[in-house]
């Protein structure tokens, strides 16, 4: 059973959002982990990269393929997760808590919000993928 | 891809063991736990693979050494009764249309394996030769299961199956009853490790046939269990083949390459009669050179290469990636691809364009890994 947290934001590219003060915390969702399986690699870009919204922004290896990671808000790149270095398994085991892949200062905040699906629409959407 | 995807004796098992994915117009098990897991069994233990969705041909009649000397490049005469070799099927170009091993199991009587995604092309185009010759073509893959049992305790393995010692060389295919089973044990595979890879005879694709296959798969595992054996799914058998420094077909080979070119010099004979088709390609760029040549490297700086990124040499692009991944065994990123000959030796430092990021790589001839560690030639 795909685990689809309610208080998060959700991506077609299955990144989710945390909003936490003027900072938002982004990664990938379980159902792409899942999806992946088995993550060797994971790498974004430089902190202080700024970024369109659904700029591609990184990029995530499993065993079997290359996957680009997509940035769902407009801002700037303040800290990536740099356990992911050696540890790209933690995706995998803690999607949406240790498996965190960056955050990012953002510059069109409710806007680009407003696009992102809540939990309900992203279960319909990748019910109907 | 067009229609239904086919399915081999041993779906069930997969299906309820294993993650299916569609390949080459079959529905495969990907991996059953971990790809990691399972390649790092082939390496230290074994690992058991379902290959029964590539193609068995049983080449029979008269004529079937001329024929086969005529579409293939390896020197078929030499092969001895019981013995197996690997082989390219080549275009008028000398481009290659499949690579496959093929068993001679009688004077006259030969096993073809090729490709799954191939088996069509390669079928009429065997039936459109074969016209000219006193030779019977029949497609076998239907009553034939074929299953690979890969890594340093395959042999123990299959000699307990088989209640004696098994002391067959490599790259020979007899007669061996496992288990109770009958089958031809080949002694040959596709992971850099020894083994086999074992031909359940008379098995009939349907309930009952299926249902004998299972029960043998099973029983490889049940006494395999003491040795360490996994199931793998065909995402450890590309990473190990990859590992062991092995051409796919689609990647590194392909209608517009020649063997020569793709540096798997040991599928092709120059001393043959009849000239086989693409001959004159092969012989041309075994004497005067080639445009392209296959390398392998090793990464240094971080990033896992794939298919069809750029090779640069000091920023400039020389060549493309053919196949690439991580290593289980090194632990870095490994791949293989085109450059033209004599620009790098091993050793060299390269660059692969890694989806717009620049990484450094370095020139190795394959095996990939350390072959007194790993694979069948490695220190006892």
């Amino acid at each position: 059973m795909t685990e689809i947290p309610s208080d998060l934001k959700y991506s077609r590219e299955h990144e989710w959002v945390k909003v936490e003060n003027d900072i938002v915390i982004v990664g990938i969702t379980d159902y792409a982990q899942n999806s992946l399986h088995e993550i060797t690699y994971v790498e974004i870009n430089e902190v202080g990269t700024t970024l369109e919204a659904n700029q591609e922004c990184g990029l995530v290896e499993s065993m079997k393929a290359s996957s680009d990671i997509f940035t769902p808000l407009a801002g700037e790149i303040v800290e990536v997760n740099s356990k992911l270095e050696d540890s790209p398994e933690l995706v995998n085991e803690s999607p949406y808590g240790e498996g965190w892949m960056f955050k990012i200062k953002p510059s069109n905040l409710d806007a680009d919000l407003a696009a992102l699906m809540d939990s309900d629409a992203y279960r319909e959407y990748i019910e109907s993928l | 891809m067009n229609g239904e995807l086919q399915r081999t004796h041993l779906y069930d098992w997969h299906k309820q063991h294993g993650d299916l994915v569609p390949f080459g117009g079959w529905e495969m098990p990907v991996r059953y736990s971990d790809i990691r897991e399972e390649h790092m069994a082939v390496r230290n233990s074994v690992g058991l693979f379902d290959t029964s969705h590539m193609t068995r041909y049983v080449i029979s009649g008269s004529q079937a050494v001329d024929f086969l000397q005529r579409v293939t490049t390896n020197n078929v005469r030499k092969l001895a009764i019981n013995g197996g070799h690997y082989s390219t099927c080549l275009n008028e170009k000398g481009g290659v249309r499949d690579d496959l091993m093929l068993y001679r199991i009688g004077e006259a009587e030969f096993i073809w394996v090729t490709n799954a995604a191939n088996g069509p092309k390669i079928h009429a185009h065997l039936l459109n030769h074969a016209k000219d010759y006193d030779v019977t073509i029949t497609d076998r893959s239907r009553d034939i299961v074929m299953i690979a049992v890969q890594g340093p305790n395959a042999m123990p393995l299959l000699s307990k199956m088989a209640g004696k010692q098994i002391d067959y060389g490599r790259f020979t295919c007899n007669p061996v009853r496992l288990a109770g089973y009958d089958t031809y044990l080949c002694r040959t595979g596709y992971t850099g490790e020894d083994g086999g890879e074992i031909l359940l005879l008379d098995t009939p694709y349907g309930d009952e046939g299926n249902a004998k296959a299972i029960g043998f798969w099973e029983e490889i595992l049940r006494e395999g269990d003491e040795f360490g054996i996994h199931p793998c799914g065909l995402g450890a058998r590309d990473s190990t083949r990859l590992e062991a420094g092995f051409v796919l077909y689609g990647h590194e080979l392909n209608e517009e390459t020649s063997p020569i070119e793709a540096a798997i010099p040991y599928a092709v004979k120059l001393k043959v009669e009849p000239h086989y088709i693409g001959y004159d390609t092969v012989y041309r760029h075994k004497k005067e050179g080639v445009s392209k040549k296959r390398i392998g490297f090793v990464m240094i700086d971080r990033g896992i290469p794939r298919e069809e990124y750029p090779i640069l040499l000091d920023g400039t692009q020389i060549g493309v990636t053919t196949s690439g991944g991580l290593s289980p065994v090194l632990k870095t990123g490994i791949g293989m691809g085109y450059v033209p000959p004599d620009t790098v030796k091993e050793g060299d430092i390269i660059e692969i364009d890694i989806k717009g990021r620049i990484r450094k790589a370095k020139v190795k001839k394959w095996p990939f890994y350390d072959p007194d560690e790993y694979g069948a030639t490695r220190s006892q």
